[in-house]
């Protein structure tokens, strides 16, 4: 290379850096800013996992939670808090498993993490966040409700016997009677993150509450006690679990959704309802490892933590899908965990199927089920058996109302779907979303997700996709022909964005300029042949665009090919394309398919091209400051790690073409 | 730090004290005695937000109060 070719290349390449580096000087708000646009167009990744700003607050001082690499030993550990003058120890038994320790008492915490965060034995480090909870003891309860609202009980399906069934309008809102003919959730487990489940009589202190005798329960585990005993002394997670398997047909209380599906108690939040980080994300992780299908999270409220946030992939990465609820300050911010990548964010409804005035709602909202609007009457809210909270011993029928209460019916009809074949997580979410009542015949909105929960139609979606994929191509239709800004988040699950290959295209004529004059056209006849224009393609934005290629025809191959190129490795191993991988968002494809096709006429255009598409993607995802790059140990190196690559992308690319136009 | 506002008894969940704070946010409380749980009285308090936590509340950040009085 001359020495005036560097110099021109190293001009294109400045005119990108620069680029990514205004980007990161810009502050804080328009970087949220920038955020949101990415949530809204970023192909494939639905959510960014980019921190919100702002929301990082005080933590436990002295504090700090380590997660090592899974497999790192007691030994290796406590080598290594020796030089950072720290003392870790396992958060609970499932340290050696998982890798989550904790040190207290640590005086420079900064200045520790710091060093910490730098081992490559550490997944991540962070101080330890405390996680309050309301108290429970001012509790509005009867323990003989009110006749409840007589929700229309079409005569159709299952009628279960449980005497108070009739004041559960949100059983029939959401068609349990038809999809019990169906299934029951046998077979299903689902995991209860909460405060725990009165599922057991032990001794003087618990006592199993009556419409969960006969349930089915796994072995639990009780994170906040340390021992496998997971019983509620709060009375949330009792309820919740009532939603989820509440004995039904049994002649007492009340009915569930998914009444023989199994239990699996995980106390993750204290007698006061108060948790920590390390807990909760131990708790993702042991129920996932231990045969959970299904985790519910009936909390929420919590600043962003890469602790979490890696847990919440790890389950879903075990094929767990994991339902949270949308939160309760009626604003327009999911709150975490809901928000995280993997979670399936969920609203509440009353009786009238209208957003009830508390729920959260906003971008990363996935579906609308009741959650009970009491403000029109308590029998209004979500009657379930559960304790006292002011003596965990006695039984209470109780009429709550939250997104904690609409999370446990999603998670029910997830059980439903798993027990009646749904594999993967992806297939039940696609179920859950596509037999969902659409708000105003939008595909999506930002206040009921994609739709109200219907768990007959959710299990019709899963035995017919057919008949699922015609639904979904007529969605597609009409929220294009809106043009709202639905549109353009239901793009997250069929992307219609074309930003990547501008970029590439832009990136092409950068490379352009930087050559002679003289040898331009030869470069141009090379850009215009097929193999580079479909590798350019392929690399930047998919197949995503052709009719045939339907999200829901079964075929794996299609499934994938519709996304662009860095995204199919991510889509092969974890199901779907949220959570990109630096591995693949990097030059290495190329550069590995360069050194091999350098030599072969006919593939230095399509690796050419693949090279400047990588160099529109990794450029575009730079710039959307969204990356969401997994198994980056720190989220800072995100955007160099982009903008790096894609000027690396950018040089192979024009020796390629160079080569080529010889 | 020091918030004002009205204590205010929400029936979200299994039911939640917050404070609407007059800086015009919904704090979740947490801490102080069991005397703060007044609906509708006014306080000036002194805590810390624990903006960084997680509830089953989820109406907003929590305030742990170290010391309040009614006013």
């Amino acid at each position: 290379m001359t020495k005036s070719l560097s110099l021109r290349l190293l001009v294109g390449l400045g005119v990108v850096v620069f680029a990514a580096a205004c980007q990161e000087d810009r502050g804080a708000a328009e970087s949220e800013e920038l955020t949101q646009r990415a949530l809204e167009t970023t192909p494939g990744p639905v959510k960014a996992i980019a921190p919100r700003s702002g929301d990082l607050g005080n933590r436990v001082a002295g504090a700090i939670v380590v997660d090592f690499k899974d497999g790192t030993s007691i030994d290796e550990v406590n080598e290594l808090e020796e030089g950072w003058g720290v003392d870790l120890e396992w958060n609970s038994v499932e340290g050696e498993e998982d890798g989550i320790a904790l040190a207290v008492g640590v005086e420079d915490l900064e200045g520790a993490l710091a060093e910490i965060r730098g081992n490559p034995d550490v997944e991540s480090a962070e101080q330890l966040v405390e996680y309050g909870v309301p108290e429970g003891d001012e509790a509005r309860w009867e323990a003989t409700p009110a006749r409840g609202p007589a929700a229309e009980d079409s005569g159709e399906g299952f009628r279960p016997n449980d005497p108070d069934y009739d004041k559960q309008w949100n059983l029939r809102q959401i068609h349990m009677p038809q999809a019990w003919e169906k299934t029951h959730g046998k077979g299903a487990v689902v995991a209860v993150l909460d405060t725990g489940i009165a599922y057991e009589d032990s001794g003087d202190e618990f006592k199993q509450v009556p419409d969960l005798k006969g349930a089915r329960f796994a072995k639990g585990y009780d994170f906040v006690n340390d021992d496998d005993h997971a019983n509620d002394d709060h009375g949330h997670g009792t309820h919740v679990a009532g939603t989820i398997a509440q004995v039904t047909n049994n002649k007492e209380g009340v009915a569930g959704v998914a009444f023989e599906a199994t239990l699996m108690p995980v106390k993750v939040l204290n007698h006061f309802g108060s948790g920590t980080s390390a807990d909760i994300a131990d708790a993702i992780r042991w129920a996932a490892d231990n045969g959970a299908n299904v985790i519910n999270m009936s909390l929420g409220g919590g600043g962003y933590s890469q602790v979490m946030a890696n847990a919440v992939a790890y389950a879903r990465k075990k094929g767990v899908v994991v339902v949270c609820a949308a939160g309760n300050a009626g604003r327009g911010q999911v709150e975490y965990p809901a928000a995280y990548p993997g979670a399936v964010a969920v609203a509440a409804i009353g009786p009238d199927g209208i957003k009830a005035p508390y729920s959260s709602w906003g971008k990363e909202l996935d579906i609308a089920a009741p959650g009970g609007n009491k403000s029109q009457g308590e029998q209004n809210g979500i009657l379930q058996n559960t304790i006292d909270p002011r003596d965990p011993k006695r039984s209470i029928y109780a009429y709550y109302q939250g997104t904690s209460m609409a999370t446990p019916h999603v998670a029910g009809v997830a059980a439903l779907l798993i027990a009646s074949g749904g594999k993967t997580p992806d297939q039940v979410e696609k179920a859950l979303f596509q037999g969902a009542e659409q708000a105003g015949g939008s595909a999506w909105t930002d206040q009921y997700g994609h739709g109200r929960l219907n768990a007959e139609k959710a299990l019709a979606a899963l035995k017919n996709p057919k008949e699922v994929a015609v639904v979904e191509e007529r969605v597609t239709e009409v929220a294009v022909e809106e043009g709202t800004e639905a549109a353009d988040v239901a793009g997250a699950e069929a992307p219609t964005n074309w930003s990547p290959l501008l970029w590439a295209a832009g990136l092409l004529a950068v490379v352009l300029v930087t050559l002679r004059g003289r040898a331009r056209p030869g470069y141009l006849n090379v850009a215009l042949k097929p193999g580079f224009l479909i590798a350019v393609l392929l690399s930047t934005v998919g197949l995503f665009f052709l009719p045939w290629i339907g999200g829901s025809h079964g075929s794996e191959v299609l499934e994938t090919i519709r996304l662009p190129i860095p995204d199919w490795l991510e889509k092969i191993i974890f199901g779907r394309g949220k959570l990109a991988n630096p591995l693949v968002y990097s030059a290495l494809l190329p550069g590995l398919l360069g050194l091999f096709g350098i030599k072969g006429k006919a593939f230095r255009p399509i690796v050419g091209g693949m090279a400047i598409g990588f160099a529109g993607i990794l450029a575009y995802s730079a710039f959307a400051g969204a990356p969401a790059l997994s198994w980056l140990p720190f989220t800072f190196l995100a955007i160099p790690w982009l903008v790096i690559n894609a000027g690396i992308c950018l040089l192979i690319a024009r020796a390629m073409l160079k080569k080529e136009a010889a | 730090m020091k918030l004002s506002g009205k204590v205010a008894f929400r029936d979200i969940e299994t039911g939640i004290w917050v404070l609407e704070g007059d800086d015009g946010k919904t704090y979740q409380l947490d801490g102080g005695d069991r005397n703060i749980k007044k609906d509708g009285g006014r306080i000036e308090a002194d805590g810390e937000v624990v903006r960084g936590a997680m509830t089953i509340g989820m109406v907003g950040p929590v305030f742990r109060v170290k010391s309040y009085r009614f006013v």
